[in-house]
């Protein structure tokens, strides 16, 4: 503990812990990539194959010959799939990217409006939008189907971006207000008195200053786009199918789970997102408590 | 807080939800007409129309997009294929909209009672017989992937793809002398492709050892759909129970009957046989210990076979079911083309010539030589040459005449996931068969019974 | 506050408008829309539709699955987020110090969280797979018993919560390592001028001092772990009798046996479920919030 001085024990405790849950919790991501370099048949072989090697190794061995084919392959649609893997990455791209967008530009605003306005009810207002994070996609799915029927809006881009963005606006909006009030109503003041106007101060004086706010929430919403299942498969059936879709729907594929092509695809669909959990680190917590701790 | 916030609101939403209920209505009642622009099919333009079929993800529907280009060279035919675990709920949902996506839905044979019943499927009774040679379908083909009510002479569809289950075997184990003189030595027979069930578990029971990672039979006992209803049913069958009689509805006294009993006993024998995790696998699953090599037979639908056959070559051999007594049945797998109710008019017609050209024997022939492409085509089962072109094609030719499918009545989906939470219950050793089937038994009649 | 230039009722509304009424059409309406389904017969596939009373809720709360899904989803959650809690709040303390590479590590460990569930868990197959998976053929090697992680009838939902607790944990240690280094130093050196024992250090001021943040952390895991779906999607399915809960019921009843009408009732159910830990995760924020407020 802090001020006391580090005994071996210690120490010695702390490996115990940090170690063995290190290996674990790596070890699904190694698996992945150990996966994305193997043959079909070495995926699924009796003896694990975890140690790749230059020549042919015999089915018995742990050794295997590790190749990119399974990225190559990934331009070809898998047996029975219309498509290849980018098609569906890129549903995803459009879908997370335009989401994304429209949640932290509507979050902005709205959030600025709550920070800088007096609005008659606005803790029910904030705690409104807060609440409708805990709703479970399948309590709504059915009603939103319904509507999105009417409205010929299932099975399209535009669909699945509506609900993204709104799902995503109670991230945003909490994330973004919380920015924004600590952004000093000084600068404000001084802009309003050179003659600004109020919209002109929220794109010249507020928006600068939001904006690495704006990042990090556009990164939570991304990855929250980006993951998102239950509403990507009830609502679409081909048109916006989104890679977590299409890789739930290869099992039970004919010719058995193409494994090494799914690892493949993984690989390529999870790298973004672990590139951009390094880069917003010092924003994570704030991000999945809603803005409600700030470090 | 977040209730007061709640509460507050809802006045503005049920406002909301008024207008989108009225919006909602009218948009059903008058729209076919109006949706025309999403398709450009409606417009029928002289030149070319498009039909647009869906079906599952998976070869054959590679095999009948292929076909389908030497239809008719001023139709383009787009076969939109739909991932296995969602299928069913993809293509239903899509009925609920007033005019579906496809003109042409290949279907399982269990949909035809629901199709059929709440209007989504176009009745094909009078049409069928004038355009397609009748005689020229296996009768039990025609009877279980056409046919509602089952046997009626009502048609709601017909046969697409004509599947059936078998059984993969490894050719290099089965023939290796020192395996089949161990095998004559400890069981006093020859070791050959199993004749019966009985014959297939001591085989099962001789290639089973653990310690060098092999096993004897991969059965299907999946838990995704309809997997272990399907593996269960031609041993429930072969061992003399069956799921009821479809005329009375009776259920009880069939499938809790005491030859009910055995054959599910029978099939958690078999299931000691089979490889580390056996009493879970789908369709897609149970192939994988087959082709690591691990495992010496393997249950499944014929569709999955020319994959391992090419993945194999000749260290597989395929046979049909094997029989209990006289009695041999193989679950009925494949689908059949419906034509969708919710579709222009010119499109239905468009969709029975496809139909009506698709089952030409001609066409059939063509079929066939499609990677999964089977048929219900009796001629081409019973010549030769169709029984030559494949190392599984003979054994499927002989499982034709032993088909048995599942209930196909509206509720059908029920009776599937009770089935499969009861055989599996039993399966996984937490019931016996009979408190299993006894159960079942009970709830498929309260499902069957209901209104 | 509401000083500056232009403060119209128009204006503000037009900041927090847009966002506002995408909420209230895709969320808030569906809620309603929903209870109105609930009250009748309405098929998947359209159809004439009846009110049908209470019928839908009668057949509720008399079928056995109903009862069977409640008791799975409540040991689903009570085991996931307790498991996390701990083994999350323990790494937090090994983690606590400063130690060479301590960035990086920590980094690493928040991945999971990150990541795609229903991707993930799909990926989780092949690990855990009975005969080839990985997982089982170390244990073999071991010479320890080679469980049947996906189909013995025990352990499917062990499984689940194994993968659960593989990306939650990260979640849990980061709200932790925040509570914990919240604690002022000094107060650490008084307890050691006291000469107090590690353990009545721990218990008298680490855990109460972290308690408020453990409390948050708890409930947002909670509303989460309520809505499990995508996990059970792609490890078991939706029809397995041991991991059915409350989502994939829902899944089941309305896409598999197209009865909207009593998804509808169930989703109803899942509803009031989540609005009381929602209440009480706002109250406990507003507490929060107060309580910054003051410091």
């Amino acid at each position: 503990m802090d001020g006391v001085t580090q005994s071996a024990l210690v120490k010695f405790l702390r490996a115990l812990v940090l170690v063995p849950y290190f290996l674990l919790a790596a070890f699904p991501l190694l698996w992945l990539g150990l996966t994305s370099i193997k043959s079909y048949e070495d995926t699924i072989s009796t003896t694990v194959k975890f140690l790749p090697s230059a020549e042919v190794a015999a089915t018995s061995s742990v050794r295997f010959q590790p190749s990119l084919q399974a990225y190559r392959s990934l331009a070809q649609p898998v047996a029975g799939t219309p498509n290849n893997f980018y098609h569906y990455l890129s549903n995803s791209v459009i879908v997370g990217a335009v989401s994304t967008v429209l949640a932290v530009v509507l979050g902005t605003l709205c959030a600025y409006g709550f920070s800088r306005f007096r609005i008659p009810g606005a803790r029910d207002w904030l705690f409104f939008i807060l609440s409708t994070r805990f709703l479970p996609p399948l309590a709504v799915v059915v009603p939103v189907l319904m509507m999105y029927r009417s409205m010929r809006l299932e099975n399209t881009h535009l669909g699945l971006v509506l609900l993204y963005t709104s799902f995503n606006l109670s991230l945003s909006v909490w994330l973004m207000k919380g920015f924004i009030d600590d952004i000093p109503r000084a600068f404000e003041e001084a802009a309003w008195v050179d003659g600004y106007s109020r919209f002109q101060t929220f794109w010249k004086v507020i928006l600068p200053q939001a904006a690495t706010g704006m990042a990090v929430t556009g990164v939570f919403c991304l990855i929250a786009a980006w993951n998102e299942f239950g509403f990507a498969m009830t609502l679409n059936n081909y048109e916006a199918k989104t890679v977590p879709v299409y890789f739930a729907g290869l099992q039970g594929n004919i010719k058995g789970v193409p494994w090494p092509q799914i690892g493949a695809g993984m690989m390529l669909f999870v790298a973004p997102i672990v590139l951009f959990t390094v880069l917003v680190r010092r924003h994570l917590l704030r991000g999945v408590t809603f803005g409600t701790i700030k470090q | 807080m977040t209730l007061r916030g709640i509460f507050k609101f809802s006045g503005l939403a049920l406002f909301a939800a008024l207008g989108f209920s009225v919006l909602g209505c009218k948009s059903n009642s008058e729209s076919p007409p109006a949706a025309g622009a999403a398709q450009p099919a409606v417009k029928a333009p002289p030149a070319k129309s498009t039909l647009t079929i869906w079906w599952a993800q998976w070869a054959p529907a590679d095999g009948l997009q292929e076909l389908a280009r030497e239809f008719d060279p001023n139709v383009q035919v787009v076969v939109q294929q739909i991932p296995w675990p969602s299928f069913q709920d993809q293509v239903f949902q899509e009925f609920g909209k007033s005019k579906t996506a496809f003109d042409v839905v290949v279907g399982d044979s269990q949909w035809l009672g629901r199709g059929a019943t709440r209007g989504l499927y176009v009745d094909l009774t009078s049409w069928l017989p004038t355009a397609v040679d009748l005689n020229t379908l296996h009768p039990l083909a025609k009877k279980y992937l056409s046919e509602y009510p089952t046997s009626s002479g009502k048609y709601f569809a017909a046969p697409c793809e004509t599947d059936a289950m078998g059984f993969a075997y490894r050719k290099d184990w089965f023939a290796d002398p020192k395996e089949r003189a161990a095998f004559q030595a400890q069981y006093h027979t020859e070791l050959a492709a199993p004749e019966t069930w009985d014959d297939l578990r001591k085989i099962a029971e001789f290639f089973t050892r653990p310690a060098d990672k092999r096993y004897g039979v991969a059965l299907i006992t999946g838990r995704g759909y309809d997997d272990i209803v399907m593996g269960f049913e031609q041993i429930l069958y072969a061992f003399g129970g069956s799921w009821g009689d479809p005329q009375t509805r009776q259920v009880r006294g069939k499938l809790d009957s005491a030859e009910a009993v055995r054959g599910l006993d029978f099939m958690k024998e078999l299931l000691k046989s089979s490889p580390p995790g056996g009493t879970k696998l789908g369709f897609g699953e149970a192939v994988e210990p087959f082709v690591n090599g691990s495992t010496a037979m393997l249950m499944n639908y014929f569709a999955f076979f020319p994959d391992l056959s090419n993945k194999m070559r000749a260290k597989v051999a395929f046979a049909v079911m094997p029989k209990q007594g006289e009695r041999r049945f193989a679950s009925l797998g494949g689908q059949g083309f419906s034509i969708s109710t919710k579709t222009a008019p010119q499109q239905q017609e468009l969709a029975k010539r496809f139909i009506a050209w698709f089952l030409k024997s001609d066409t059939q022939k063509k079929w066939v030589t499609k990677p999964g492409g089977f048929t219900a085509n009796q001629e081409i089962l019973k010549s030769a040459e169709f029984s030559q072109a494949s190392p599984y094609n003979a054994a499927f030719a002989a499982s034709m005449d032993h088909l048995q499918d599942f209930w196909n009545v509206p509720s059908y989906n029920e009776l599937i996931a009770t089935t499969v939470q009861k055989l599996g219950e039993a399966v996984d050793g937490k019931k016996s068969s009979k408190e299993a089937l006894t159960t079942l038994a009970l709830e498929h009649e309260k499902i069957l019974l209901a209104k | 506050m509401q000083s500056g230039p232009d403060s119209s009722a128009y204006l503000k509304w037009g900041f927090v408008g847009p966002a506002l009424a995408l909420l209230v059409t895709l969320n808030l309406f569906p809620l309603f829309f929903n209870i109105y389904l609930s009250f009748t017969n309405s098929d998947l596939s359209g159809g004439v539709v009846e009110g049908v009373g209470v019928a839908n809720y009668t057949t509720l709360f008399t079928e056995s699955r109903y009862s069977d899904a409640i008791t799975t989803t409540a040991l689903f959650v009570v085991c996931s987020v307790s498991v996390e809690l701990l083994l999350g709040f323990l790494l937090a303390l090994a983690l606590r110090d400063r130690m060479p590479g301590k960035p990086v590590v920590l980094t690493l460990l928040l991945i999971p969280m990150m990541l795609c569930p229903v991707v993930m868990s799909l990926f989780w197959n092949l690990i855990l797979n009975g005969q080839y998976g990985a997982l089982n053929q170390l244990l073999g090697s071991l010479g320890l018993a080679e469980p049947g992680w996906l189909t013995d009838d025990h352990l499917k939902l062990v499984s689940i919560l194994m993968v659960d607790i593989w990306m939650w944990t990260p979640f849990m240690m980061l709200i932790s390592l925040a509570g914990l280094n919240a604690i002022p130093k000094y107060i650490y050196e008084a307890a050691e001028i006291d000469r107090a024992s590690r353990w009545r250090v721990f218990r008298t001021i680490t855990l109460p001092m972290c308690t408020p943040l453990l409390g948050l952390a708890v409930l947002l895991r909670v509303t989460d772990a309520l809505k499990q779906f995508d996990l059970v999607m792609a490890i078991t399915g939706p029809n397995d009798m041991t991991t059915q809960t409350l989502s994939a019921r829902v899944y089941q009843v309305v896409f598999r046996d197209y009865k909207v009408g009593l998804g509808a009732a169930y989703g109803v159910v899942i509803l009031v479920a989540v609005i009381a830990v929602a209440t009480l995760f706002v109250r406990y924020i507003e507490r929060l919030q107060r309580q910054q407020g003051r410091a």
